[in-house]
């Protein structure tokens, strides 16, 4: 039932300017800022101290991810 | 574009996370700084396991090059408004540079006076981790307007930025991290102010 109810859990979106609300309100190390496009398009640009892991390997990295705290997705 | 994030969005929240966002546009969507290379670029200058102190002294030289940086452009121009912009940043890099010491100075009481500590520290790197020669050479040629100064400034502090953040990263230090977060925090309130002045400026 749990994993059912989670399939269909909605996903919450931000704007830009609710998203710099967001992160302009909490410390650094707070939060986490995750890009989940591929290496070069994190390389020709990307936010200031985003953590970059390639959606193809997001399920295998969740390691790197603290839980704990609030993740915006781009 | 976004296809992705909402997927990867999708994933985490049924994973336990507790509080996921997905960026609406994804980076299209984003109107805000944006940093650029690859993310290991500059990573070199770490190791991974500085005290804070250490990163602190690396930092510290940093903020002196950009300095330095900054001084050399207010000779190298006959512009009363630039020479006051440049002035004005080479101050910003000065309050950065304080509060880095401060900052050791809670660590490590009884260390030396400021002027013993910067003699130590060579400004070879500039912010962002370009090289100061380098970067003079090649930019120097677009330096003409405040909004160039401006708009320049506003790239090697986000450039900055990015590169605390992922010194941060890259450290196993809880103490050296806290160290960068904060220095991360003090380089984005400074974007800020830049982005206000910029508005006024154009």
């Amino acid at each position: 039932m749990i994993s059912l109810k989670k399939l269909f859990t909605p996903v919450k979106s931000i704007n830009s300017e609710e998203a710099k609300k967001f992160m302009a309100g909490k410390p650094e190390g707070a939060y986490t800022l995750l890009d989940v496009r591929q290496p070069g398009e994190y390389e020709a640009e990307h936010i200031p101290g985003a953590k970059l892991i390639p959606l193809p390997g997001l399920k295998e990295s969740l390691s790197q991810l603290d839980k704990q705290k609030p993740v915006i997705v781009y | 574009m976004g296809g992705r994030s909402l997927a990867a969005a999708q994933l985490l929240s049924g994973l336990d996370f507790n509080e996921i966002y997905n960026l609406q546009g994804g980076i299209k969507g984003w109107q805000g700084s944006k940093a650029a290379g690859p993310q290991e670029l500059n990573l070199e200058l770490v190791r991974g396991d500085e005290t804070p102190a250490e990163m602190i002294a690396l930092a510290y030289g940093m903020e002196m090059g950009l300095g330095v940086f900054y001084r050399q452009m207010i000779e190298r121009t006959e512009d009363q408004d630039l020479q006051a912009l440049f002035e004005k940043l080479a101050d910003i890099e000065n309050h950065h540079k304080k509060r880095l010491f401060d900052l050791l100075a809670e660590i490590d009481p009884l260390g030396k006076d400021v002027e013993t500590y910067e003699s130590d520290i060579r400004p070879t790197i500039l912010e962002g981790g370009f090289e100061l020669d380098d970067f003079m050479k090649k930019n120097e040629p677009f330096l003409h307007t405040v909004p160039d100064v401006l708009d320049l400034a506003m790239m090697l502090e986000t450039q900055a930025l990015d590169l605390y953040l992922r010194f941060a990263e890259k450290s196993t230090n809880a103490q050296t991290m806290d160290v960068l977060f904060t220095v991360a925090d003090e380089e984005k309130a400074h974007l800020q102010s830049l982005g206000s002045l910029l508005e006024e400026k154009i």
